[in-house]
């Protein structure tokens, strides 16, 4: 049946996807070529590879702990943040054993958080490269933000599916039930809709909280509030469709 | 547009007229005679709306969205899995099940304007028809949803959808599946001599492999009722568009040498 | 210890060798087809008057088109499953296997797509269409993604028959498949976008933005081609991605194997710190090692 509640926790789950992304630092296509500081893959993908790395852990902890909202959102973010923070430092460890470049970023003098200067460890030519703390850290919250936003979403979908007659049959001898399957696949997809939003947002390359594209973050919370909204009473509705289950 | 191209209007009836053909000849040739033979016109009807759809991407994306073509077909995918699913709730629900697909086609464009309003006017992207392409790409990508799903369960009905393609995960599938064929057409053919038959034709091709493989889970389902004629026209199908795309290519690119070094500067005029 | 963790460490083990594999066979595929974030370099060459002998894949970028590829793979197995069940070990194996090898040619057309329309649009700079490049790199992509996209759906197989996650099949090995296609993109193609792609210029630095587009074209003996380049990033950048995927996925289920219930989070938070600190002595390293590219005067 429909909550207000867990719609809520939908929108604010599309919020912090939203917000997320802007956290992650993405060097796009020319960090492959240590042109540009961040990771190199396009800012939604890369987005998707972690949060969506965060939904199986909500998943997995969804299904140990059923109905432990806590338990899932956290291990929804812990998980995300796990796996970018692997992920960028396996990345530094090509940049620096790899292309022997050090890690630095062309937008700020200083780093934020380590307070080392940069500009000098810039190459000629280039926006810096690699994950410097001030991004790395950044990535980690971001990847932590976008996992408990899936975390969220995926919550609130499983929550008002399972009430509904019938869903929790599975299909054939898999242990998937309908209501787990079904909210999976609307998280995937709710969570696509925001972080496609937010990299339109961003357009290309970010480095983290200390760049300055970062603080076009409100358009990009507006933007996934109403996104996720609508999105979400559409989720939710179905359950106030099937009175009667399946 | 440029000289012999397809008008976005032709293309819009083609794909929402064909695909609900395709989709209701399916679901009523199933029902009336209790098999699952004719499931293969939701994957023609499904090949319309990719037709439609990778015209459509074509539009917006040459106008270059700043992170990559693939990322609109992602956001419509998942906002037109939604619209799908509830509009054949609602149909469920009311037992008008007939007009499912309309319903679901109806939300779809709903949904698909949101985003287009947000990215356009709050993100403030500089694209001006950024509102109708997302609203149109959204509908596309319900049909496509909708039509391989069909053809995988055979029918349209919330309970068989849910049962046979939510539950197993092949609505992920099928999502991936047609959002590639949807914007792999344009990406594949990204630059300065991109022309809209060759594109088209690789869209049909591509098109002919999301039903391919709708046709190889349907096999899961209905067992080989709907897998071999689907698995069979959607082989033939692929190898004709197959063919004309690579004749196509032959036509545009500069030269197709079977081998040979590269050539030199003054070479090349 | 109890039996049921012995036999999830198991799992865990088999789970982190097959990532393992995946992330190398997946890094030195899009090294082959000049996939993802180096393929701006090869798309943008023929433009700056550099011809070249290179494959250009655009089947999207990694993140993208992996997903695709393990989506259709456990789509198939499902299928194939469904016909010879799935309770024999040696039935799942082949349903695997059925679902990489349709993987397989599924992949092989749509790169031979996107390298044909690829150059066919750039036809005003002269770029001309090589079958033979196609016809020798195209078998190769194919294997590779095979081995990939086989080792994707193992891992993702036994998770599920371990009920290590609730997600059904396809589900989770499209999760998989971004994940793995966003470590590729990261990690690997960095080795051959800036060592391989211009070994003509000094090493120990990035590639100037002025010179975008001027790939080495010519090689020790001949004309470059992809393969070439795998030959090259199988030394460095195929095993490091191999290496990341790898602790993706041991890292993520070891913390829910090994340690249970709120301790796993803390475990995670722990394995991020560690991260964490590694980080910071990899970027001292590198800025001790290496030095700085102007002198303190230089700057403004």
């Amino acid at each position: 049946m429909f909550s207000l509640l867990l719609w809520v926790w939908i929108i604010l789950g599309g919020i912090l996807i939203g917000a997320g992304v802007h956290f992650i630092p993405v060097g796009g296509a020319p960090a492959a070529m240590s042109q540009a500081t961040g990771v190199g893959t396009g800012t939604t993908m890369l987005a998707a590879a972690s949060g969506l790395t965060g939904l199986i852990g909500a998943g997995t902890a969804y299904y140990t702990h059923p109905g432990d909202f806590a338990y899932t959102i956290v291990m929804g973010g812990v998980s995300a943040a796990l796996m970018i923070s692997v992920l960028a430092f396996i990345a530094n460890v090509m940049y620096v054993y790899g292309a022997g470049v050090p890690l630095a970023s062309a937008k700020v003098k200083y780093d934020p958080i380590t307070k080392w200067r940069q500009d000098l460890y810039v190459s000629r030519g280039t926006e810096g490269h690699g994950s410097p703390m001030a991004s790395f850290i950044s990535g980690i919250l971001g990847a932590f933000l976008a996992g408990v936003g899936g975390a969220l979403v995926f919550f609130a979908l499983a929550e008002t599916y399972k009430a509904i007659p019938g869903f929790s049959a599975t299909f054939g001898s898999y242990p998937a039930p309908y209501y787990i399957s079904l909210a999976a696949a609307f998280a995937i997809g709710i969570f696509f809709l925001n972080c496609v939003m937010a990299s339109y947002n961003i357009g290309g390359t970010i480095e983290g909280f200390h760049d300055p594209k970062f603080r076009r973050i409100p358009k990009s919370i507006a933007a996934s509030l109403v996104v996720s909204a609508v999105g979400g009473l559409f989720a939710l509705l179905i359950s106030v469709m099937l009175p009667g289950g399946i | 547009m440029a000289e012999g191209e397809q008008s976005p209007r032709r293309l819009m009836v083609i794909g929402i007229i064909g695909a609900l053909i395709g989709m209701y000849l399916a679901r009523y040739l199933n029902l009336w005679t209790g098999t699952a033979w004719f499931s293969f016109f939701a994957g023609l009807g499904a090949i319309c709306a990719v037709y439609y759809g990778a015209d459509a991407v074509r539009r917006v994306a040459s106008y270059g969205l700043g992170t990559g073509v693939p990322s609109i077909a992602m956001l419509s995918f998942g906002a037109g899995q939604v619209a799908v699913l509830l509009g054949l709730a609602v149909a469920k629900n009311y037992s008008i099940w007939f007009a499912g697909p309309v319903i679901a086609l109806i939300l779809a464009a709903i949904i698909g304007l949101v985003n287009g309003v947000m990215a356009r006017r709050v993100i403030k992207m500089n694209i001006h028809i950024m509102e109708m392409s997302m609203t149109e790409i959204a509908m596309a990508a319900s049909l496509v949803i909708l039509g391989l799903s069909t053809v995988i369960a055979g029918s349209f009905t919330f309970n068989a959808i849910m049962s046979y393609v939510v539950a197993s995960g092949f609505i992920i599938a099928v999502f991936i599946v047609g959002a590639m064929a949807m914007f792999h057409p344009f990406n594949a053919c990204l630059g300065p001599d991109e022309r809209q038959k060759r594109t088209l034709n690789l869209a049909l091709s591509t098109g002919f492999i999301a039903m391919l493989v709708a046709g190889i889970a349907s096999g899961a389902i209905n067992g080989v009722q709907a897998a071999v004629p689907t698995l069979i026209i959607a082989i033939f199908g692929w190898i004709i568009y197959y063919l004309r795309f690579f004749a196509d290519t032959k036509q545009d690119a500069a030269a197709m040498l079977s081998t040979g070094l590269i050539p030199a500067e003054e070479e090349v005029a | 210890m109890d039996p049921q963790m012995m036999v999830e460490l198991g799992a865990l083990t088999l789970v982190g060798g097959a990532a393992l594999i995946a992330g190398v066979a997946e890094d030195l595929e899009s090294d082959v087809g000049s996939q993802s974030n180096p393929n701006s370099q090869v798309q943008l060459a023929p433009q700056m008057g550099y011809l070249h002998r290179l494959y250009n894949k655009a089947i999207s970028g990694e993140p993208a088109s992996y997903p695709f590829y393990a989506a259709i793979g456990a789509a198939t197995a499902l299928s194939v499953l469904s016909v010879t069940g799935n309770n024999s070990l040696i039935g799942v194996f082949f349903a695997l296997v059925a679902g990489a090898f349709v993987t397989a040619l599924i992949h092989g057309v749509y790169a031979t797509t996107s390298y044909m329309g690829r150059l066919a649009s750039q036809s005003r700079f002269g770029q001309p269409i090589y079958m033979d490049v196609l016809r020798t790199h195209t078998p190769v992509l194919m294997a590779h993604g095979f081995v990939a996209n086989f080792s994707v759906l193992l891992l993702t197989w036994v998770l599920i028959a371990q009920h290590l996650s609730p997600f059904p099949f396809v589900v989770l090995a499209f999760i998989w498949g971004i994940a793995l296609g966003g470590v590729g993109s990261a990690v690997g193609d960095v080795h051959l976008g800036t060592d391989r792609y211009y070994q003509d210029r000094p090493y120990g630095s990035g590639v100037n933005a002025a010179h975008s587009g001027s790939v080495v074209r010519k090689a020790e003996s001949g004309l470059r081609n992809s393969i070439d380049c795998a030959w090259f990033c199988s030394k460095f950048g195929g095993p490091l991605t191999g290496l990341g995927f790898g602790l993706v996925v041991y890292l993520h289920f070891w913390k829910e194997v090994v340690v249970k219930d709120w301790w796993s989070a803390v475990a995670g938070i722990i394995i991020v710190m560690i991260f964490v600190i590694m980080n910071t002595y990899l970027e001292r390293y590198s800025r001790q090692r290496y030095g700085t590219y102007k002198e303190e005067t230089e700057a403004e």
